[in-house]
C-alpha cells in the first residue's frame, strides 16, 4: 500500500504540470476545439432533406454568404447594436461608478443592489421587458408616451424604427451594472496620491477625470469593453424572446439569423457558415482592440 | 506671498492624537523649516495646510483669511509630497507641465518653464519617460519640478531632497532658496537634514509628539535650546549630557558631577545649592588642553576627514569631542578638555527645561 501511494504521489506530484492541466485540456478539446472544427467541416457541407444526410458542397455556402442580403442586413443590425449598447453602457456605467465610488453611508448597499440584475437569466429579462414595453399595458410604453418619446400609434417593439431600441433598453438595464461593478473595482483601487497632487495643481473635477482617472483606468475599461463587446456581438436571447427578429427582419442579429437558417430552414451547413463569419469578425475586432488598447505606462 | 497662521490647531486620527494645541505664525516671504523626529506630525501639518486633511480643531488662516473649509484647489498652494505623488500615466514633461496645462497657459510658455525646471533639476534627458522608468532620486526631482513651475502663494516641501546624493542636494538647496527668494513665496520645508535646516531656514520650528517645542532662528536653536530635547535634536554629533548638581562656593556656582567641577557664569548666582541638573556640552565647544577640567578616558578615535571625533567616557557618561585632525592622542589614555563657561547648557533634571 505504501508503495502504491508513493507511486501515486509521484504521478500527481506538483512539479508535473500536465496531470493538473489534463481536465482543463480535455474540456477545451470536447467543448471548444471539436465544435469549432466540426463547424468548419459543416460549413463545407449542407443537409440534403431528400437524402436525409449531409452532402459536400465545397465553397457554395461561402459564396451564398457574401451574396446574401439578409446576412448583410443582420450583420448591420449586429454592428449597430454592438456600438450603440457598448457606448451607452460604457458612459452610463462610468457615470454610475463615479457616483457610487464613495464611502458615504448606504453606498455599500447600493453597490450590492447592482448585482441583482446580473442574476436574472437574460431570457427572463427579455420577457420582463416584453411585458413592460407592451403597447396596451406596459409600464415603459406608458412612461415613454408620457414624456413624448412614443405615441400610441407606434408600439415600440412593433415599429421598425424603434424595435431595436426596445431591445437595447433590456440590455442596458441588465448589463450596465456589470460595467459599474468592474469600473468600481478599478476606481476603488486607484492610488489617492495623484488625485491630491492634481487638486493642488489646480485641476478641476473634469480635468482630473480626463487626465488622471481615465488613463489610470484604461486597462480596466479595456477589459470591460472586451468582455461586454464579445457578448454584444453574439446577442441572441433578447431578440429571440422580444421580437423574434421582427418586425419584418429589422432586428435579426447574426446569431438569430444563423439560428433561423439552422433550425427553421434546416440549413445546417449555411447556419454554421454564418456562425463562423461571426466568429472571425469577433476575433478580428477583439484582437485589433487588444492591440490598440495595449497602452503602456 | 502670504502669511500662514495656525491657532490652537489639533488633529487626531481616531484616538491617536497627532497634533496638539499648535500655535504658529509664518510671515510673508519667510522660509520656515519644520524639524522633528519621525512620526511627530510634520507631514500631517503640511497636508492640513494644503487642505488634504481636515483641520481637527482650531483655526488655519492664510493671508488672514480662515481657510479651514476652503477647497485645496482654491488655496493656491504648491506641494512636494514625501512620497512624490507623481502622475503614473504621464511622462515627466506632462508631470511637470500639468499645473500649467490645466490653467490653460500658452504652449510656448509651458515649454519654456518646463525646460528651465528640467535643466535646473538635471531632468532634461528624462522628459520623455514615465515615472516608473526613473530612479528614486529622479522621481523626487520630478516632484520638485512640479512645484518649481508653480507660482503659488505658499510652497510646502516634505523632505524634498531626501533621496538625492550629497552633491545634488547641495546644489538643490541653493536652487530652492533662490526659487523662494525670486517668487518671494512663503515656504514651509520639512527635513531631517540638519545642514538643510541650518542653512536654508529663516526660522526653524521644532516639533515633538504633535507639539511645537521651540521656534527660532537656526542660531538661536543651536545656541539657546530651550530644553534638553531641543539641545539633543539640533547639532551633529549630538550634545553631550552630564547628570550632576549645582554647588555654591561663596558667590560662585559650580556644576558638579563626580570629580568634575565646572564654574558657571554669573547668571547662575541665585541658584540654590544642590539642585539636580543636566549639563550639556557640544562636542565642538571643547578644546584639548592639558589643564582642562574635563577628564575623559579615550576609547575610540573617528576620523571624519576635516577633523576627528574622540569618543570618551567622562564620569561614567559618554562624551564626544571634536578636535582638529592630527592632534596627538591615543586610544586607552586619558585626555583633558577645556570648555568656556558660557558654552555650558544647564537643564533642570526633572523638567529638562533650560535654566
Ligand atoms: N491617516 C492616518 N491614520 C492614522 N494615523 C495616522 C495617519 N496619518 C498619520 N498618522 C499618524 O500620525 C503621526 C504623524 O504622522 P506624520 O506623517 O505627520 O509624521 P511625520 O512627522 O511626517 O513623520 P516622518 O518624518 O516619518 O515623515 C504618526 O504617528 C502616524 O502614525
Ligand atoms: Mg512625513
Amino acid at each position: 500500500m505504501s508503495q502504491s501511494s508513493a507511486m501515486q504521489g509521484r504521478f500527481w506530484s506538483f512539479d508535473r504540470a500536465w496531470p493538473w492541466l489534463l481536465p482543463m485540456v480535455a474540456m477545451l478539446l470536447v467543448f471548444t476545439v471539436y465544435p469549432l472544427l466540426y463547424n468548419i467541416w459543416l460549413s463545407f457541407h449542407e443537409y440534403a432533406p431528400l437524402k436525409r444526410r449531409l452532402v459536400y458542397v465545397g465553397f457554395e455556402n461561402w459564396q451564398t454568404l457574401f451574396a446574401d442580403a439578409r446576412m448583410w442586413a443582420s450583420l448591420g443590425v449586429t454592428l449597430f447594436y454592438f456600438v450603440v449598447v457598448l457606448i451607452i453602457q460604457l458612459v452610463l456605467g462610468m457615470a454610475l461608478a463615479l457616483l457610487l465610488d464613495s464611502d458615504d453611508p448606504g453606498m455599500g448597499f447600493l453597490r450590492g443592489v447592482l448585482t441583482l440584475t446580473l442574476v436574472v437569466p437574460p431570457a427572463i429579462t427579455g420577457m420582463m421587458f416584453l411585458l413592460m414595453e407592451d403597447p396596451e399595458f406596459g409600464v415603459l410604453s406608458w412612461f415613454l408616451e408620457q414624456i413624448g418619446l412614443l405615441t400610441s400609434s407606434t408600439p415600440i417593439l412593433a415599429t421598425p424604427a424603434t424595435a431595436l431600441w426596445g431591445v437595447v433598453l433590456a440590455d442596458v438595464w441588465q448589463w450596465t451594472p456589470f460595467m459599474v461593478l468592474i469600473f468600481l473595482a478599478g476606481l476603488r483601487s486607484l492610488p489617492p496620491e495623484p488625485y491630491e497632487a492634481a487638486t493642488l495643481d489646480g485641476a478641476s473635477a473634469m480635468q482630473i477625470f480626463r487626465r488622471i482617472t481615465l488613463p489610470l483606468m484604461n486597462k480596466v475599461i479595456a477589459v470591460a469593453v472586451l468582455i461586454r463587446g464579445i457578448d454584444l456581438f453574439r446577442m441572441f436571447d433578447y431578440v429571440f424572446v422580444m421580437t423574434s427578429g421582427g418586425p419584418g427582419t429589422t432586428t435579426y442579429t447574426l446569431s438569430l439569423y444563423a439560428w433561423q437558417q439552422t433550425f427553421s430552414f434546416i440549413k445546417w451547413g449555411y447556419g454554421a457558415t454564418i456562425s463562423l463569419l461571426a466568429l472571425v469578425i469577433i476575433l478580428v475586432i477583439a484582437n485589433l482592440f487588444i492591440y490598440i488598447a495595449k497602452v503602456r505606462w | 506671498m502670504a502669511t500662514v497662521e495656525y491657532q490652537k490647531i489639533g488633529k487626531s486620527f481616531g484616538t491617536v492624537v497627532v497634533l496638539n494645541d499648535l500655535d504658529l505664525t509664518i510671515n510673508e516671504g519667510e522660509f520656515v523649516v519644520l524639524l522633528g523626529a519621525s512620526g511627530c506630525g510634520k507631514t500631517t501639518l503640511l497636508r492640513m495646510t494644503a487642505g488634504l486633511e481636515t483641520v481637527g480643531s482650531g483655526n488655519l488662516s492664510i493671508d488672514g483669511r480662515r481657510v479651514n473649509d476652503v477647497h485645496p484647489r482654491d488655496r493656491d498652494i504648491a506641494m512636494v509630497f514625501q512620497n512624490y505623488a507623481l502622475y503614473p500615466t504621464m511622462k515627466v514633461y506632462d508631470n511637470i507641465a500639468f499645473s500649467l496645462q490645466v490653467a490653460k497657459r500658452p504652449e510656448q510658455e509651458i515649454r519654456a518653464k518646463v525646460d528651465e525646471a528640467a535643466s535646473v533639476l538635471g531632468l532634461t534627458p528624462y522628459l520623455g519617460r514615465y515615472p516608473k522608468e526613473l530612479s528614486g532620486g529622479q522621481r523626487q526631482r520630478v516632484a520638485m519640478g512640479r512645484a518649481m513651475v508653480r507660482n503659488a502663494k505658499v510652497f510646502l516641501f516634505d523632505e524634498p531632497l531626501s533621496n538625492l546624493d550629497a552633491k545634488l542636494r547641495a546644489h538643490m538647496r541653493v536652487e530652492i532658496r533662490q526659487l523662494h527668494d525670486r517668487l518671494a513665496a512663503t515656504t514651509i520645508y520639512v527635513t531631517h537634514d540638519q545642514i538643510e535646516a541650518m542653512t536654508m531656514a529663516d526660522k526653524i520650528v521644532l516639533m515633538h509628539e504633535g507639539r511645537i517645542i521651540q521656534v527660532g532662528k537656526p542660531d538661536d536653536l543651536y545656541d539657546i535650546p530651550n530644553s534638553k530635547y531641543v539641545a539633543d535634536f539640533i547639532g551633529s554629533p549630538t550634545m553631550n549630557f552630564l547628570d550632576g548638581q549645582l554647588r555654591r562656593a561663596g558667590k560662585k556656582v559650580q556644576f558638579v558631577c563626580g570629580d568634575l567641577k565646572l564654574s558657571l557664569p554669573a547668571g547662575f548666582s541665585d541658584q540654590q545649592d544642590g539642585r539636580r541638573v543636566i549639563c550639556g556640552i557640544r562636542p565642538a565647544d571643547v578644546t584639548l588642553s592639558a589643564k582642562g577640567e574635563i577628564t575623559g578616558e579615550l576609547s575610540l578615535i573617528e576620523k571624519t576627514g576635516a577633523d576627528m571625533q574622540l569618543h570618551t567616557t567622562v564620569e561614567n557618561h559618554e562624551f564626544v569631542a571634536i578636535v582638529p585632525r592630527g592632534v596627538d592622542v591615543a586610544a586607552g589614555t586619558s585626555v583633558h578638555f577645556a570648555v568656556q563657561a558660557d558654552k555650558l547648557h544647564i537643564f533642570d533634571a526633572g523638567t529638562e527645561l533650560r535654566i
